[in-house]
């Protein structure tokens, strides 16, 4: 089962309840702006927040739950990884805080506790242990509008459909969501343009491709160069000796 | 003092100022000691430290290439050295990373976790495995120098070309990997520099900057010990390092053009700027220089062609680490003057060790000269010590010493005082966001947490219609007014009980004992209370207990423990103006003179908007 | 005025502490190489270990000496020492800065003890300063910062107790504050650079007087080139 929130913009009043439910979750606490932060109120103490944008729309922001996570990919040891239901989970054992998920999520998502000693990434993790126990996760429960609502994946891709279809004119017809980046499952509909909410709009390619072609390429220049380094040597060497007539002395280094 | 000493003096008082900076950036974290925002979480200890720290140690690997693979025999006075700059290079990068990383102390975690996914992982493998490589390589130099190694030496040596051989796959791997870290980022590096051949361009150039930085660091050395410099052989490695670089340039063309994204460099933009100076450092001038015989040849040319090569190498792996990543991101970064001393301190070390190598081991096939102290030296009494114990070994010991230490002392003394943590705020779960009555809110973002009374501001205010006062109001995404935008005067620094000004009409310091009780230590702790002389300090009925010894701030104050009673008196004296000139001494203290405030607040309390609440398109006077 | 003083007891005071601890640490770690090195190249390595000891604790624990060798120069000396160290290290003023500072302080004089041993500091460094000016066979041993060192040293205490006991205006008061504290920095940065260095190397100084008389073998060549007499009879 692949889960998924659908977010629609045109019902969000900027209530922010469920940023309030998320910080009552986890416990977070109280934000404090900070120098390092970027300015979309997301923080190491916000995992989920509401932009304003003019006209008044409110668009809520939170890790998207690539369906191939990049930050996952990119983690070398697999500190981030995603579940069965498809929530991109950070465990704090292991993250040695290269922060290489930071510069790899399109979206920007991940944030870092700088002022800590001790600092983790911090991010949305779907309420992964509400949704598995068989409940919704704390934003989607609370909202008042029901502008942003958890469901099976294909049944909310659904759902967005055809609540563009039922209203034309009303949204613009794109779900942002469905096939960026290979697919996300936090997915938004809305009827003025999203794609500030990642790095750079209609990217259709799942990130963790892009490094494959060179992963898979390792072995083979690992060897590669090896041979051909043998086989040089052994052509210079033969050279040298049918030059000089003799073999050549033991190198010294 | 000589050429060695000078440059010792010096890198040791960057040591010394690392070393300060590394203690505070363990003790308080990376917030404090960097520049780097949630946008840009790699800075220069990424960009110039491991990035460009593994490309110098790209060295290490063309030489034994050249060396051990090719034979060509003529380069052995320059084998030795390069393998030690990669090592020390290698252990510079790892030091960086201990820096760096938020949990170093979890390094080890990658030996274990496996993600073959990641290059990172591949880049912390090669790391690991090639340093270790490097120690083995280059460790039968420093076992030569007493026969009680000799056996381990032999042993070694026997697998040196496997090592070499070993050496030179794992360069290959590590120096291409760092170009694969970026792939993952199409969306946030410039397209002139994001390309799926990234890998390869990071090889090649690597192969390019490993020739000159050998050469580089020839010069270098051979000018602090004023050595002949080795101008033959940086003649052949600048020959070489033509047709690399020239490898180089085709690849990188031919792939700007078969995507299409030639147009770009005559953009005009930043990155077309970056672009053109990269190419032009790192390739094409150095070429030019290498590839006529006039100029090849001199060691004035040498120097400023591989000098140009080193430079634009890192510039341009310091551009693929963030430098290019600055218009998407939007989030303009410059390291702060700690992360430069860390990256010196750091380099500085490694280059302290490898002067040490070279005068200590037989590095060079000469060793350099008058480096030991002059045994015939007269005597100088160190004034300290005041005694004479013959000539010290080290002759520079003393200085090395004063500027470590006076280096690591100044870093202490211009370390930021105050750590950059937000301790103060206890571990509350925030209120519901609207309807509730009592919000725990840092609307000072002082990092401090105090109650805020929503419906009492909301009222105040002036009811439903009075959301847009705080909300949505001044820069966007920020969802609320701080409390400073209507308590205007809450961070000034209100001493409710100023002891100079208390001591002069009092007689000066000689009626110490008026209010502090004799034979006791003159602390607030001995001295009278305020309403044992300000009788009417405390209002009769007063509900809150207020330790009087305490000096309230304005802002303690304002949170409740003054206001109450203070809002009461000013109901009962209806001709003075509204409560929010509270705030002003002179609103009841008529009769002082302007003397009587602090000299900052004086000036502030000209300007307009002192006695006016002013907020984008509001005003509290005029009640729009 | 007051910027000054935020600057001397801030900034300035955080460097010429360190200056002071590392610096200490540094001549320490010189002296203990060089006595080392010494040994090392001594043609003769026999130390009279018990002799050093004893003589070391005799200069530690001064008993002997207030006996046998000229008793009030000696008491004059040890009281200065004593009111030297102990007053800023217990006065309950400064400890009670290190609690705002660093979070801990320790056990603290009584106001009445700290007065007592400021004064009797002062007094006796001006003894000791006039001691080194009237006696002749003192004067033709002294070196500039001889006469300097009493006279600096008192300084901070002289300002201090000022501010501590005396009726002065704040002004008055505000500007023996920056004498205290600037004189106090200054000896923080002096002390590991002169001979008052003698506070952490006394402990070493018997040791360093034998190491020093062991002369390395073959010393003579090295005395007569060092001399330009090479070659001349010795």
């Amino acid at each position: 089962m692949s889960v998924a929130i659908l977010t629609d913009i045109t019902r969000c009043i900027g209530c922010l309840e469920c940023v309030a439910a998320c910080k009552r979750e986890y416990n977070l606490e109280v934000d404090v702006p900070r120098r390092w932060q970027n300015n979309d109120g997301l923080s190491a103490e916000n995992w989920t927040s509401v932009l304003h944008k003019p006209g008044p729309h409110y668009i809520r922001k939170q890790c998207r739950h690539c369906l191939e996570p990049a930050c996952a990919s990119a983690c070398p040891v697999g500190a981030l990884h995603q579940t069965d239901i498809g929530a991109v989970m950070y465990e704090n054992d292991k993250c040695l805080g290269c922060r290489y998920c930071m510069m790899a999520c399109p979206y920007g998502i991940p944030r870092y506790d700088w002022d800590e000693q001790v600092p983790y990434v911090r991010k949305c993790i779907l309420c992964h242990d509400k949704v598995k126990a068989g409940g919704q996760p704390a934003c989607t429960s609370v909202c008042p509008t029901e502008a942003t609502i958890f469901g099976d994946r294909a049944e909310l891709l659904a759902e967005a459909h055809k609540r563009i279809k039922e209203n034309p004119g009303k949204y613009i017809d794109h779900v942002w969501g469905e096939h960026e980046v290979g697919g996300t499952s936090v997915l938004y509909i809305s009827d003025i343009n999203l794609d500030f909410l990642c790095y750079k709009p209609n990217m259709k390619t799942s990130l963790p491709t892009t490094t494959e072609a060179a992963m898979k390429s390792v072995p083979v220049a690992f060897v590669g160069m090896g041979g051909v380094m043998l086989g040089l040597n052994w052509i210079i060497k033969r050279r040298q000796k049918l030059k000089e007539g003799e073999a050549p002395e033991g190198d010294e280094q | 003092m000589n050429r060695v000493h000078v440059v010792k003096t010096i890198l040791w008082a960057l040591v010394g100022l690392g070393l300060a900076v590394a203690i505070s950036r363990f003790a308080f974290g990376l917030g404090a000691t960097t520049n780097l925002t949630d946008a840009t979480p790699w800075g220069l200890w990424i960009g110039f430290d491991v990035m460009a720290g593994v490309a110098l140690a790209a060295g290490g690997f063309v030489i034994t290439a050249v060396f051990y693979m090719m034979r060509r025999k003529e380069f052995h006075p320059m084998v030795r050295p390069a393998v030690l700059t990669a090592f020390l290079g290698y252990v510079a990068v790892v030091f960086s990373l201990l820096v760096d990383l938020g949990l170093p102390w979890n390094i080890w975690h990658m030996m274990i976790y496996w993600n073959p996914h990641s290059p990172l992982f591949e880049v912390g493998w090669c790391v690991m495995l090639y340093t270790t490589v490097l120690l083995l390589e280059f460790s039968p130099v420093p076992l030569e120098s007493t026969s009680r190694y000799a056996k381990i030496r032999t042993f070694l040596m026997k697998f040196r070309f496997p090592l070499v051989l070993l050496g030179i796959m794992l360069s290959t791997l590590h120096q291409s990997s760092l170009g694969s870290l970026f792939l993952i980022m199409p969306f946030k590096l410039h397209p002139l520099w994001y390309t799926k051949i990234l890998p390869i361009l990071f090889f090649i150039s690597a192969v390019g900057l490993g020739l000159m930085m050998v050469s580089f660091e020839s010069l270098v050395s051979g000018w602090i010990y004023r050595k002949k410099p080795e101008t033959h052989l940086v003649a052949k490695l600048g020959k070489a390092a033509v047709w690399v670089l020239g490898v180089f340039l085709i690849v990188r063309f031919v792939d700007l053009g078969i995507a299409g994204k030639l147009g770009l460099i005559f953009a005009g933009s930043w990155e077309s700027f970056l672009f053109v100076a990269e190419i032009l450092i790192m390739a094409v001038i150095p070429m030019i220089i290498f590839a006529n015989p006039a100029t090849r040849n001199r060691v004035g040319w040498q120097w400023a062609g591989s000098f140009m090569v080193v430079f634009g190498a890192v510039f341009n792996r310091i551009n693929v680490g963030g430098l290019t990543m600055v218009s998407t991101t939007g989030d303009a970064y410059f390291p702060s003057w700690m992360e430069f001393a860390i990256s010196f301190g750091v380099v500085s070390f490694m280059i302290l060790i490898f002067l040490f190598a070279i005068e200590k081991f037989h590095i060079w096939e000469e060793q350099p000269r008058e480096l030991e102290a002059d045994p015939h030296a007269k005597p100088r009494f160190s004034r300290a010590g005041e005694v004479w114990l013959g000539a010290p070994a080290v002759a520079g010991r003393t200085k090395y010493s004063f500027a470590f230490v006076l280096a690591l002392a100044i870093g202490f003394a211009i370390m930021p005082g105050k750590k950059l943590h937000s301790g103060g705020i206890e571990n509350v779960p925030v209120e519901a966001a609207r309807g509730g009555d009592t919000l725990y809110v840092d609307g000072n973002r002082d990092g401090y947490g105090v109650a805020f009374k929503h419906e009492f501001h909301i009222d105040t205010l002036g009811g439903d219609q009075s959301c847009v006062r705080c909300h949505h109001m001044n820069m966007p995404m920020d969802f609320a007014s701080g409390c400073f935008n209507c308590h205007s005067q809450m961070y000034q620094a209100v001493d409710a009980f100023k002891h100079d000004w208390h001591a002069s009409p009092s007689g000066g310091n000689v009626a110490c004992n008026e209010c502090h009780a004799e034979g006791e230590n003159r602390t607030a702790a001995s001295a009278k209370s305020c309403e044992s002389c300000h009788t009417d300090l405390i209002p009769a009925g007063a509900t809150i207990e207020i330790e009087s010894y305490m000096a309230p701030a304005y802002t303690d104050a304002m949170h409740d423990m003054c206001i109450g009673c203070h809002r009461e008196v000013n109901q009962q004296r209806a001709e003075l103006p509204e409560q929010k000139d509270l705030a002003l001494c002179g609103t009841c203290h008529t009769t002082a003179g302007p003397e009587y405030l602090r000299a900052d607040v004086r000036e502030r309390l000209k300007r307009p908007e002192f006695n006016r609440v002013v907020m984008p398109g509001l005003s509290l006077e005029d009640g729009k | 005025m007051e910027a000054l003083l935020d600057f001397a007891q801030g900034p300035l005071f955080r460097l010429t502490f360190a200056i002071m601890i590392l610096g200490l640490l540094r001549i320490l770690i010189l002296d203990i190489v060089g006595m080392v090195e010494a040994y090392r190249k001594a043609g003769d390595k026999s130390i009279p270990w018990g002799l050093t000891i004893s003589r070391t604790l005799e200069w530690l624990f001064p008993v002997k000496r207030i006996l046998n060798h000229r008793p009030i120069y000696s008491i004059i000396s040890i009281l200065f020492h004593i009111g030297l160290i102990i007053t800023p290290i217990f006065l309950f003023a400064h400890v009670r800065l290190w609690e705002q500072g660093v979070g801990f302080g320790w056990w603290t004089l009584s106001p009445q003890v700290a007065d007592t041993l400021t004064i009797t500091t002062i007094v006796f460094g001006l003894l000791l300063f006039l001691g080194r000016v009237g006696v002749s066979r003192a004067r033709a041993l002294s070196r500039p910062q001889d006469y300097l060192w009493p006279v600096l040293l008192i300084i901070p205490f002289i300002s201090g107790y000022l501010c501590a006991n005396m009726g002065v205006s704040p002004a008055v008061y505000q500007a023996s504050m920056l004498v205290h504290v600037l004189s106090g920095e200054l000896i923080f940065v002096a002390l590991p650079f002169t001979k008052i260095a003698h506070c952490v190397l006394m402990p070493f100084s018997q040791l360093v007087s034998v190491l020093a008389w062991k002369f390395p073998a073959r010393v003579d060549e090295d005395v007569a080139t060092t001399l330009d007499k090479k070659g001349a009879p010795v």
